[in-house]
């Protein structure tokens, strides 16, 4: 059971980042940015399976927070800084059905929503405080994601949205529905599949086969003609 | 009202007017170093306050009481705002520091700034209080949102006392506090017209605000008003930097123990002013009507500060 010592203390404050770097990602226009904060997002979530497996002692954890470090803070970045070589504009300033401002407003609306929802069943489902507060917060995230996807217009920040989804809802999973280490593993996987097929997609999807290839070459892929 | 109080009431805002130049000169400083230029010398503010209170004071003939009442309406203000703000040592007495009466002061002395920009009649005095108008319609609910929070979170609206309790805590007592002080920060910024908000070191331009306003302001009249304005921005800092970092605010009054904690806080808020610095130079000048998306982000974290205390 978790303590509400040194622990506690330390997740609530890594939690307290989660959120700050969730209202940049929804107003950030500058792609290089918005990467580098999708990376210090995962590299937190990392550092809160640590600081849960020095409370738990669950190998898994420990795991699961070496998986996140490689893949989300060096392996998925690293990626999409290459697509910024083929990117005409480094930044997004296009933004569908909600301004940057309003979509901010309503993701405190969300926090709000999901808290008051939460809080119903927070009694039975949850034994500690700090559960409910990642439940909570994990819901959120993915929901602000989901948020970036559909007010973005650019694939390459829509990607990041997904991203940012992906990290709620591991949050969520760490701290209320314990999912067995191989499927955290195999939404991994998934994830680094859709990254490399959608920005495949985001610079084909306008050009010919040719210029497609072309593309393609630049961002280190080769074909055989 | 004890020797403790009294001490307090003029060092208080003594410490504000002294150092306020120093941090001025130190942004400048900062940002001219980083663009690569030798820039002007740090103490540079207080050789053009001194030949500012030497020069002589010229009026337009269109303007009437409130160009020549602005500037000692806004320095009193500021000054009496800068009670409210503990930067040195926690006096003993409660009957001033209350957080929302705190930036009242601050909107007031802004106020009169405004109609002395109106006053005269000039094109840009009334387009630079306009914009000033606008902006600060805007921070506004942001501010009190994060009063609010700060209250929230620390269970009182006085600031003296806030800082007390924040003495006896650590970070970890209260991690909202770092959105809160994110807050902080982008209302500091605005309130001493920065730059992705404004750009202090325009003139005559389109673009400006702050400085537009006090284009109608000469010689002591000018000087008393960049004081003011130099003093708003200490006090702002100064309630960041102890919100977020207090450690080193004396709690009593001593001779060696003041010195000491003023010695600390001025090289906390040099610290400060160079981060400042910092930020203006890897900023671009957002424009005016994007500017709002940059104040949300000042009002959601206040907001979820409430509802993170809410959850804990």
């Amino acid at each position: 059971m978790m303590n509400t010592g040194i622990t506690g203390d330390l997740i609530e404050v890594l939690f307290v980042l989660i959120l700050g770097t969730a209202a940049f990602v929804i107003t950030q226009r500058a792609l290089r940015s918005l990467f580098t904060l999708y990376t210090i997002q995962s590299v937190i979530l990392a550092a809160i399976a640590v600081v849960l497996f020095a409370e738990h002692r669950t190998v898994s954890l420990l795991f699961i927070a070496l998986l996140t470090l490689v893949i989300k803070g060096f392996v998925i970045p690293a990626f999409l800084r290459r697509t910024l070589v083929v990117l005409p504009s480094k930044r997004d300033i296009e933004f569908s059905y909600l301004t940057p401002a309003s979509s901010i407003l309503l993701s405190a609306v969300l926090l709000f929503i999901v808290y008051t929802s939460f809080s119903n069943v927070a009694e039975v489902l949850f034994s500690d405080r700090l559960f409910f507060l990642g439940g909570v917060i994990g819901v959120s995230l993915a929901l602000m994601g989901m948020m970036v996807i559909f007010s973005r217009k650019k694939v390459v920040s829509k990607i990041v949205g997904y991203l940012t989804m992906e990290n709620g809802v591991l949050l969520f999973g760490l701290f209320i529905a314990e999912m067995p280490f191989i499927i955290e593993v195999l939404i991994v996987i998934d994830l680094f599949m859709l990254i490399v097929l959608s920005t495949i997609m985001a610079f084909g999807i306008d050009s010919s086969i040719e210029a497609f290839h072309k593309k393609l070459t630049q961002l280190g892929m080769r074909f055989e003609d | 009202m004890n020797w403790n109080t009294a001490v307090y009431i003029v060092m208080n805002p003594l410490f504000a007017l002294v150092l306020s130049p120093l941090v001025l000169g130190l942004i400048k400083t900062v940002k001219a170093r980083i663009q690569g230029r030798p820039g002007p010398p740090v103490l540079q503010q207080y050789y053009q306050l001194r030949k500012l209170f030497h020069k002589e004071i010229v009026y337009s003939e269109d303007s009437s009481f409130i160009v020549r009442l602005g500037p000692y309406l806004g320095i009193a203000f500021m000054l009496t705002a800068s009670l409210f703000v503990p930067m040195v040592f926690i006096p003993q007495t409660g009957w001033f520091g209350n957080i929302i009466l705190f930036f009242y002061l601050m909107i007031t002395a802004k106020f009169f700034m405004v109609l002395g920009g109106l006053d005269a009649g000039s094109t840009f005095g009334g387009m630079g209080s306009s914009r000033e108008m606008t902006v600060s319609s805007i921070i506004e609910p942001v501010t009190i949102m994060s009063c609010a929070a700060l209250a929230f979170v620390l269970k009182t609206t006085s600031i003296p006392e806030m800082f007390r309790t924040l003495l006896a805590g650590s970070i970890f007592s209260y991690p909202t506090l770092i959105l809160v002080g994110i807050s902080l920060f982008i209302i500091l910024i605005v309130e001493s017209a920065r730059v992705p908000v404004d750009n202090p070191e325009t003139h005559l331009e389109l673009t400006m605000i702050h400085e537009a306003m006090i284009l109608e302001q000469s010689g002591p009249k000018l000087a008393l008003v960049e004081l003011a304005s130099g003093v708003r921005q200490t006090v702002l800092m100064a309630l960041l930097i102890n919100v977020t970092f207090p450690w080193g605010l004396a709690g009593l009054a001593g001779c060696a123990s003041l010195l000491l904690a003023a010695v600390t806080m001025a090289v906390k808020m040099l610290i400060l002013a160079a981060t400042v610095g910092l930020f203006e130079s890897l900023l671009a000048k957002i424009r005016f009507f994007r500017l709002p998306d940059f104040f949300m982000i000042a009002l959601f974290l206040s907001f979820i500060t409430i509802v993170f205390e809410l959850l804990r």
